[in-house]
């Protein structure tokens, strides 16, 4: 009888939490900046922490925001501990220039970024140092307030602003000067 | 569809009971994120109505944002990884 209840809990398992493990995956690569073997732990950590409460889910509610909140706490955890001393970040090297200005939204060659392949645009966001990838990643890529990211991060919401919008504007530089490499733009 | 022929402000100089460029451009992600408090996200987007270079740049900033929301998440999953999960769950279970 115990038997038949754990293989129906195990079964309700992976029928409900596994088809999520590619978002999942996509999501602590980008946490982790591309880092596979972290990425992979991540996921790993998430679903057994996912498995041992899995009688917190509420079946039919949204089970991909569920797991996606468990893999940003376990990431943070480890983030933390990580830690001891922030990396240091240079705030000067961000030019005020923008890659827009005197840019009309219809002109093809502002649109830089629509023409760059996926897989580049990814690589940009996983070369961002820490400081600036985590805050986008989880303002751009998770819908999370910036009051919800001082809280998961520790940090003041002045603080969060001020790296998510640099992160924008490095990421944009950055793919705007791949797009001059490539040809994509004329300059 | 928003009408380029209303937007005839130049740009740079403060519109008639509006905010500059300047004021709109230091809370464009605030605005854009929806983190503005409602007083100014409603200057913000009066000013955006009327000014020819804010309205471009704003956009373009959206449009960039959205792009990067829409393909930022793209999965590379190593094929042995759910593999590997279910082995982990029946080491649990069989503690």
């Amino acid at each position: 009888m115990e038997d038949v209840g754990r293989g129906q809990r195990r079964a309700e398992f992976e029928a409900e939490a596994l088809p999520h493990l590619d978002a999942l995956y996509a999501f602590a690569s980008r946490l982790t900046g591309g880092d596979e073997a972290r990425s992979e732990d991540l996921v790993q950590a998430t679903c057994l922490r996912a498995f041992e409460r899995w009688e917190q889910y509420e079946p039919g509610t949204d089970c991909r925001a569920w797991l996606m909140t468990i893999l940003r706490s376990t990431f943070i955890n480890e983030y933390h501990s990580r830690r001891t001393k922030p990396t240091p970040v240079d705030y000067d090297d961000v030019a005020e220039r923008s890659v827009f200005d005197g840019r009309s939204p219809d002109d093809p060659e502002a649109r830089f970024f629509e023409r760059i392949v996926d897989d580049r645009i990814v690589e940009a966001i996983d070369a961002l140092p820490d400081e600036f990838r985590v805050p986008l990643v989880l303002s751009d890529l998770q819908g999370l307030k910036y009051r919800e990211i001082s809280d998961v991060l520790g940090v003041p919401v002045g603080t969060v602003k001020s790296r998510l919008h640099r992160a924008r504007r490095r990421l944009q530089d950055d793919l705007h000067d791949y797009a001059v490499e490539q040809g994509i733009v004329a300059r | 569809m928003i009408d380029w022929f209303r937007r005839l402000w130049p740009g740079g100089e403060t519109a008639p009971e509006n905010i500059t460029c300047e004021e709109a451009l230091a809370r464009m992600y605030e605005y854009l994120d929806g983190e503005l408090e409602p007083d100014w996200s409603e200057k913000v987007r009066r000013h955006l109505e009327v000014c020819r270079r804010c309205w471009p740049r704003f956009e373009l900033e959206r449009a960039f944002i959205d792009h990067i929301r829409a393909r930022g998440l793209r999965p590379a999953r190593k094929r042995d990884l759910e593999e590997r999960i279910r082995t982990l769950l029946d080491e649990v279970e069989s503690d």
